[in-house]
C-alpha cells in the first residue's frame, strides 16, 4: 500500500513543483502518472522512493513513512526504473547488473543464482547473463535495467516512460512484466505520454498539473472525461476519440471498440 | 541532396553488418519517417546520416554518405554543422555542460560559429519559440524535466540554422501541446528544410511525416506513403499498427467490413469509414 498524503515539495524556497498531492495506491493497481513536461511526475517519484523529501505532509510506502526511512531500506519496498536507465548500467556482464541489487538484500549463493536466473526468464532474456549489457541493443538493454530492479521483488514499482522507443514485441514483454506484477499481489506507477499504452495497461489514471492531482479516476472514467484530459494535457486513445466521432460509447482499446461497434451495427 | 549509396558498416567484433547495403536518397524541404524494430540499425544509420559516423576505426566497409555530392569526411566541422543536425534520444547527453541557462545553451553553437551577436539573438529569439521554451529562458539546463530537455536539444539544434534536421525518435517524451506546437512550427519554418525523423512509434511519426521508409536488418524493406508502408505486413508485425487500424481489423474479422475498403490509420480516415460504413449498412 503506497499513500501520499497532502505532499508539497519545490527544488529551492522560491518555487514550488507539487503543492498539494494525495493519493493511494493499492496492490494489484497499475496507475499511470500523467501530465505535460515539467508537470513534476518525474519528481513525484524521486518522492515516493525517498531520494527526495516533502516539504509538507507525508509519504507511507508500505508501512515506511518516507521521511524517517533510509533510502536503502524503502529500496526493498519499492524499485525505481528511471528514465533512460539503459545509461546506467556499470557492470561488465548481465548477470552481475541484475544481481547486484539483490546482493545488497542480503542474498547470496544459490538463493541469489536462482534469483538471477527467474529474472533473466521473466525480462525475456534467458540466455543473455554472459553479455555485457554495452553490447545489448538500447531495448535490452532497458529490459535490463528492470530486471535489475525486478530482481528485488519490490512490492511497489515506479516506471518512468518505459514505453519509450520500444517496438512492438518489447511493448508486449513489458506489458507482460507490468500485469504480472499486479497479478502477483503488487502494484506499479507508470509514468507516462503514450495514451494507447496507458488504456492497455493502467488501471486507474492519475493526472498531475500545476501541482495538483487534477484527476483520479479508473481508466475508462478519466478517459471518458475529455474536459479532464484536456486539462491536464494529455490526449485520448485513439479508439476514445474514435468512439466519441461515432456517437458510440468510449472504447477503450480496440477490441472494446470492435465489441460496441458489433452491438450497435447488430 | 542526401545520397546514401550501397553503405555497408558492421561494429568491430560483430559478425553481422548493422547496416547492410543502404541505398536511399532525400531531397530538399522533404518529411520523411524512417521506421523499424529495436536493433535494426535506425541509429547507426542516422549518425551516419548526419556524417557523425564514419569516426576514427568505425568505417563503413562499402559505400558512402553524400550531401551535395561530397562525401561527409570531406566537410569540415563548421560547414557540417550548419548544413546537417543530429538529436539523439537521451536528452541530457546533448547538452553542452557549460551553460547555465536554457538561452546560453542555445547560443552555444551559433556562438562558435562566430556569428554577428544580433543574428545569435535572432537565432535563439526563433529557437525559443518553435520548442516552447520562452518561460524556461533563465533556468540551468540540468534542472528541466526529460521533455523540456529534448525540447531544448531541438531547439539548440534549430539555432544552427540547418539545411537537414536528424531526429533519433524527437517527440517520444513531449506532450501532445509541445508535440503538436512543434510540428505546427516546423510546418511554418521555410520549407527547404529536410526533416529525417527515425521512429519506433507510429503515431508521432504519422504527425510529422509524409514519405515512410521501413528498415529491417540494415536494409530498407518499403520506401513509400503511410498506408504503403503501415499496413504492410512487415510493419504490422514489428511495431504493430495504429489502434484505429486494429479496430479495423477487429470489425473486419467479425464479419462487419465488408469488401476491399482500405484500413483506415488516423482518427480522421477511421471516422469516415466508419461512418461511411453505418450510412451503407442502414
Amino acid at each position: 500500500m503506497l499513500v501520499v498524503d497532502d505532499v508539497a515539495f519545490g527544488y529551492d524556497e522560491r518555487t514550488q513543483v507539487l503543492d498539494a498531492i494525495s493519493f493511494t495506491v493499492a496492490p494489484g493497481e497499475i496507475v499511470a502518472i500523467v501530465g505535460r513536461n515539467g508537470a513534476g511526475k518525474s519528481t513525484l517519484l524521486r518522492l515516493l522512493n525517498g531520494i527526495l523529501q516533502p516539504r509538507r505532509g507525508r509519504i507511507v510506502v508500505d508501512g515506511c513513512t518516507t521521511s524517517s526511512t533510509p533510502v536503502h531500506v524503502l529500496a526493498r519496498h519499492i524499485g525505481t526504473v528511471f528514465q533512460a536507465p539503459e545509461e546506467q548500467m556499470f557492470h561488465a556482464n548481465v548477470r552481475d547488473e541484475i544481481a547486484f541489487g539483490v546482493k545488497q538484500l542480503g542474498i547470496t549463493g544459490q538463493a541469489l543464482a536462482e534469483r538471477v536466473d527467474e529474472t533473466l526468464e521473466r525480462i525475456g532474456l534467458p540466455s543473455a547473463g554472459a553479455i555485457h549489457p554495452l553490447d545489448l541493443g538500447a531495448a535490452d538493454r532497458r529490459f535490463v535495467a528492470l530486471g535489475s530492479v525486478l530482481a528485488m521483488r519490490p512490492p511497489i514499482l515506479l516506471l518512468d516512460e518505459p514505453q519509450r522507443g520500444l517496438d512492438r514485441g518489447a511493448l508486449d514483454r513489458l506489458e507482460s512484466i507490468v500485469a504480472e506484477q499486479a497479478r502477483s499481489g503488487g502494484s506499479a506507477l507508470v509514468v507516462c505520454h503514450d495514451m494507447d499504452f496507458v488504456a492497455r495497461c493502467a488501471t486507474r489514471v492519475v493526472a498531475v498539473a500545476a501541482g495538483r492531482v487534477a484527476g483520479d479516476r479508473p481508466t475508462l472514467d478519466f478517459f471518458s472525461d475529455p474536459a479532464l484530459a484536456r486539462g491536464a494535457g494529455v490526449e485520448v486513445p485513439d479508439t476514445i476519440a474514435l468512439s466519441y466521432a461515432l456517437d458510440l460509447p468510449p472504447a477503450l482499446t480496440p477490441e472494446a471498440f470492435v465489441t460496441s461497434w458489433m452491438r450497435a451495427t447488430g | 541532396m542526401i545520397a546514401v549509396d550501397d553503405l555497408v558498416f558492421r561494429y568491430p567484433y560483430a559478425t553481422q553488418p548493422v547496416l547492410d547495403g543502404v541505398t536511399i536518397a532525400f531531397e530538399a524541404g522533404e518529411r520523411v519517417a524512417i521506421l523499424g524494430a529495436n536493433g535494426s540499425g535506425k541509429t547507426t544509420f542516422a549518425r551516419f546520416l548526419a556524417g557523425l559516423l564514419p569516426d576514427g576505426a568505425l568505417r563503413a566497409e562499402r559505400g558512402s554518405v553524400r550531401m551535395d555530392g561530397r562525401p561527409w569526411p570531406s566537410w569540415s566541422i563548421a560547414e557540417r554543422s550548419a548544413a546537417v543536425q543530429f538529436v539523439g534520444q537521451v536528452p541530457a547527453q546533448q547538452l553542452s555542460g557549460c551553460a547555465f541557462t536554457v538561452y546560453d545553451e542555445i547560443a552555444f553553437g551559433p556562438c562558435n560559429l562566430a556569428l554577428p551577436e544580433a543574428e545569435v539573438r535572432a537565432r535563439v529569439d526563433e529557437a525559443l519559440t518553435v520548442c516552447n521554451l520562452r518561460h524556461l529562458v533563465a533556468r540551468d539546463p540540468f534542472t528541466l524535466s526529460g521533455g523540456e530537455q529534448q525540447r531544448l536539444s531541438i531547439g539548440a539544434a534549430l539555432a544552427m540554422k540547418p539545411r537537414v534536421l536528424v531526429l533519433d525518435e524527437p517527440t517520444s517524451n513531449l506532450d501532445p501541446e509541445s508535440r503538436d506546437a512543434f510540428i505546427a512550427q516546423l510546418d511554418a519554418l521555410p520549407a527547404g528544410l529536410t526533416v529525417i525523423v527515425f521512429e519506433v512509434a507510429l503515431r508521432p511519426a504519422m504527425a510529422l511525416a509524409s514519405r515512410f521508409v521501413l528498415f529491417e536488418r540494415g536494409r530498407i524493406a518499403i520506401d513509400g506513403s503511410a498506408h504503403d508502408v503501415l499496413t504492410d505486413p512487415r510493419c504490422v508485425t514489428t511495431l504493430g499498427t495504429t489502434a484505429v487500424a486494429r479496430a479495423a481489423a477487429g470489425v473486419r474479422a467479425a464479419g462487419g467490413w465488408p469488401g476491399q475498403h482500405p484500413t483506415p490509420l488516423t482518427i480522421t480516415e477511421g471516422s469516415a469509414a466508419f461512418a461511411e460504413l453505418r450510412r451503407a449498412g442502414g
